[in-house]
C-alpha cells in the first residue's frame, strides 16, 4: 500500500525548494502574514489584557471568587436576606477547606453620606479589615491614610468620593442608612484613609467601615450579608463551588463570579469568540495572498507539472506537494510573526502607558497600565486556523495543476 | 506479443466548436527491442500517437495496449503506476525540473518508485557516467547546454529500465553532432540492454538511423518499413 502523499519526502523536498524559487516573491508573501500575524496576534494580546484586568478588578475588590448569601439574596440584595453568626459559620466551614486561600464577612447596604458640603448616595461596606485585605486589594490602594486601624469611627473612602464631598483625611461625614427593622438611622465618621483602585465605582461609590460597626449601624446582630471566597486557583472555582455547596446548610447558597456578574463572564467568553472571528478575517487574506503565489506558480511551472505527471508521480502527490508549498509558506509565515509578536510583548512587559484615558478605563475597572496577555490559545488559534487557511489557500492551485493534461502541458512554451 | 498496440486509434480535438481530427483510424502495433521512428510533416499526427501510447493521452476512438494491458481502463493513478514503471520519456524541450540537479533528476523516477536512497544515488551516477555526464552530476540544468540538458533527460528515461522509451522530437532542439552523439547513445542503449526505442521527428538523422519507420499523413499511417 503506498504511503501516504504527504509524508512523502520527495514531496517536502520538492515542494521546499519550490518555496525558495522565486525569493523576492516568497519574501513579500511571507511579510504580508508574518506582519498580518504580528498585528493581530498584539491586538488580541492588548485587547485581553483590558478584558483580563476588568475581570480581575471586579474579583479582587468586590466579587472575590466566590459568595455565600442567604437564599434569595441575588434576586433581592437586602438586608433581609442576611446570614445569622456569618463569622462563626465561616469559621467553622471555610477556614481548614482545601482550596480556599481566604475569605472574608461583609456587612453591605445602602446609605447616604453626608459632608458639611455635599450628600451622596453609596454602597455601605462593613468588613473586617484583616480578612478583608485577603480577599481584597483596597488596602493595597491605600494613598493616604490607615486602613480601618485607626481605631474606631473611621472609615474609608476613595479619594474620588472624598473629592465628590469636598473632605480630606480626618474630614468629618454622616452616614445615614435604613436598619434592618426599616427605620432610618445615622452616625458620625472621620475619614480615617483614602484610596484610589482601577476601578470609579468602587473609588466615587463606596464606603469601607469596620465590620462590627457595620453590623451596629444596621442592626444586625452577629449576621453578615456575604462571606466572600477567593480561591487557591481560579480555574478550580467550580469545584469550591461544589465543595462548599455540601457544608451549607439551609438557607444559604453559594455563587461563583460568574454566577454574581454574568456580564463579565460573557465578555470574557464574547472576546474569545471575537477572535476567532478577527483571526479568520486575517487569515482569509492571508489565503488568498498564498492561493495568488500558488497560482502563480502553478501556472508558470505547468510544463514541469506535466513533466512530473509524465514521469509517473500519482495525481495525489501532485495535490500533496502544493500542499506542502502552502504549509510551510504558511508555517513560516506564522512563525515569523510570532516570533515578532512574542519580541513585541517582551518589550511591553512593563506595559503601555494608557494614563490619558485613564477616566474612561477606571469607569470600566481598566488601569492606565496594559499588560499584554498571552494565553495558550493565542498561540493554538493560530496555528490551528493557519492550517485550514493554508489546506484551503492550496486547493483551488492544486485543483487546477491535477487536471493539466501531461501531453498539453509538456509542449505549453 | 506487441510491447504497444494500437487498435483503430481516433483522436479528435475541439478547439472552440472546430473539431480536428489528429488521428484517423490508426492500426500500429510496435514490438520490443524496436528502434522506431514516427515520421511525417507537421500536424501528421505523430507526437499525439505517441503521446496516446505514453498514456497522456486518450484516444477518442479504438485503443491502446501496452504490454497486453488495455490503458483505457485504468483509472489516472493507475496510467501513472504504468509511466512510472514501464516507461520513459523524453522531450523536445528536455523538460527536466529547474530546481533540481542532473543527479536529483535522475533519481527523481526511482524516488517515485520507493528505490532507497543509497541505490538510487548508485544508480543514477552510473547512468550519467554512461550517458557521459558524471562531471556535471551535481549542476542544475540552467547550469548545461542543451546537449547535456537532453542527455540528462536520456538517463532519467532509462534510469528505471523501462520497456519502451517515447522520445517526443529528441533533437529538435540540438545541432547535428551533438544530435548524432545523442542517437548513437540511444542506439547503444537499445543494442545493449534491449529497451524499445520510440520517436516521433522529422529529422532525417533519426529516421536514418531508426530500423523501422512508420511514415504519418493526416492522422493515418501512409508506410511502415524495416531497414
Amino acid at each position: 500500500m503506498p504511503r501516504p502523499a504527504l509524508v512523502d519526502a520527495t514531496v517536502w523536498r520538492l515542494a521546499w525548494r519550490n518555496v525558495g524559487r522565486h525569493p523576492r516573491r516568497t519574501a513579500i508573501v511571507l511579510v504580508a502574514i508574518a506582519v498580518g500575524i504580528w498585528g493581530v496576534f498584539l491586538t488580541m494580546a492588548l485587547n485581553f489584557a483590558m478584558v483580563f484586568q476588568m475581570v480581575e478588578t471586579a474579583i479582587s475588590t468586590d466579587l472575590g471568587h466566590l459568595q455565600v448569601h442567604a437564599a434569595g439574596f441575588d434576586r433581592s440584595p437586602g438586608l433581609e436576606h442576611r446570614i445569622p453568626d456569618g463569622e462563626a459559620w465561616g469559621e467553622r466551614h471555610l477556614d481548614d477547606l482545601p482550596g480556599v486561600r481566604a475569605w472574608a464577612a461583609r456587612v453591605r447596604g445602602d446609605g447616604l453620606v453626608y459632608s458639611p458640603r455635599a450628600s451622596v448616595g453609596v454602597r455601605v461596606l462593613g468588613v473586617d479589615p484583616e480578612r478583608e485585605s485577603g480577599v481584597s486589594r483596597v488596602s493595597g490602594s491605600l494613598v493616604e491614610g490607615s486602613y480601618l486601624d485607626g481605631g474606631r469611627g473611621r472609615v474609608l473612602i476613595g479619594e474620588a468620593l472624598a473629592k465628590r464631598l469636598s473632605l480630606g483625611l480626618g474630614g468629618k461625614l454622616v452616614l445615614s442608612v435604613q436598619d434592618v427593622d426599616g427605620e432610618m438611622t445615622g452616625e458620625a465618621y472621620r475619614v480615617g484613609g483614602l484610596f484610589r483602585t482601577s476601578w470609579s465605582e468602587i473609588d466615587r461609590g463606596v464606603v469601607f467601615l469596620r465590620l462590627d460597626e457595620g453590623q451596629r449601624l444596621f442592626g444586625l446582630g452577629s449576621a453578615v450579608s456575604e462571606l466572600v471566597v477567593v480561591a487557591e486557583e481560579r480555574d478550580r472555582v467550580e469545584g469550591l463551588r461544589d465543595t462548599i455547596e455540601t457544608r451549607l446548610g439551609d438557607g444559604l447558597e453559594v455563587q461563583t463570579w460568574k454566577e454574581l456578574q454574568p456580564l463579565l463572564d460573557y465578555m470574557v467568553s464574547a472576546f474569545d469568540q471575537s477572535a476567532w472571528w478577527v483571526y479568520a478575517a486575517v487569515f482569509i487574506a492571508m489565503a488568498f495572498g498564498i492561493a495568488n503565489v500558488l497560482l502563480m506558480a502553478v501556472y508558470e511551472r505547468i510544463r514541469e507539472i506535466g513533466v512530473i505527471m509524465a514521469v509517473g508521480m500519482r495525481p495525489s502527490r501532485l495535490v500533496a506537494m502544493i500542499l506542502a508549498e502552502s504549509l510551510l509558506l504558511a508555517a513560516i509565515g506564522l512563525g515569523l510573526g510570532l516570533g515578532a509578536a512574542f519580541a513585541t510583548t517582551a518589550a511591553l512587559s512593563d506595559g503601555v502607558d494608557l494614563s490619558h484615558f485613564a477616566e474612561g478605563l477606571n469607569a470600566y475597572g481598566i488601569g492606565t497600565r496594559l499588560v499584554p496577555v498571552i494565553r495558550s490559545q493565542d498561540v493554538t488559534t493560530p496555528l490551528a486556523v493557519a492550517l485550514v487557511t493554508a489546506v484551503l489557500a492550496s486547493l483551488w492551485p492544486a485543483l487546477h495543476a491535477v487536471r493539466i493534461r501531461p501531453a498539453d502541458a509538456v509542449r505549453r512554451v | 506479443m506487441a510491447i504497444l498496440e494500437a487498435k483503430g486509434v481516433t483522436r479528435v480535438y475541439e478547439t472552440r466548436g472546430v473539431e480536428t481530427r489528429a488521428l484517423r483510424g490508426v492500426d500500429l502495433a510496435v514490438e520490443a527491442g524496436e528502434f522506431t521512428a514516427l515520421a511525417g510533416p507537421s500536424g501528421s499526427g505523430k507526437t499525439t500517437l505517441l503521446n496516446v501510447f505514453g498514456a497522456l493521452d486518450e484516444p477518442t476512438e479504438g485503443s491502446v495496449f501496452l504490454d497486453g494491458e488495455d490503458l483505457s481502463s485504468l483509472s489516472p493513478a493507475e496510467l501513472a503506476a504504468r509511466r512510472l514503471h514501464k516507461l520513459g520519456f523524453i522531450f523536445q524541450a528536455y523538460n527536466l525540473i529547474p530546481v533540481l540537479s542532473a543527479r536529483e533528476n535522475v533519481e527523481f523516477v526511482m524516488e517515485l518508485q520507493g528505490v532507497a536512497p543509497a541505490e538510487r544515488r548508485e544508480r543514477a551516477l552510473a547512468v550519467l557516467a554512461e550517458v557521459g555526464l558524471g562531471e556535471l552530476a551535481e549542476k542544475r540544468p540552467t547550469e548545461m547546454s542543451g546537449g547535456q540538458q537532453q542527455r540528462v533527460a536520456v538517463a532519467r528515461a532509462i534510469v528505471s529500465r523501462p520497456k519502451v522509451v517515447l522520445a517526443d522530437e529528441p533533437t529538435a532542439n540540438l545541432d547535428s553532432k551533438t544530435a548524432s552523439q545523442l542517437l548513437d547513445l540511444m542506439e547503444q542503449l537499445n543494442r545493449d540492454h534491449g529497451i524499445t526505442f520510440l520517436f516521433s521527428t522529422h529529422d532525417p538523422l533519426v529516421i536514418d538511423k531508426a530500423r523501422r519507420r512508420v511514415r504519418l499523413h493526416d492522422g493515418r499511417v501512409v508506410s511502415d518499413e524495416r531497414a
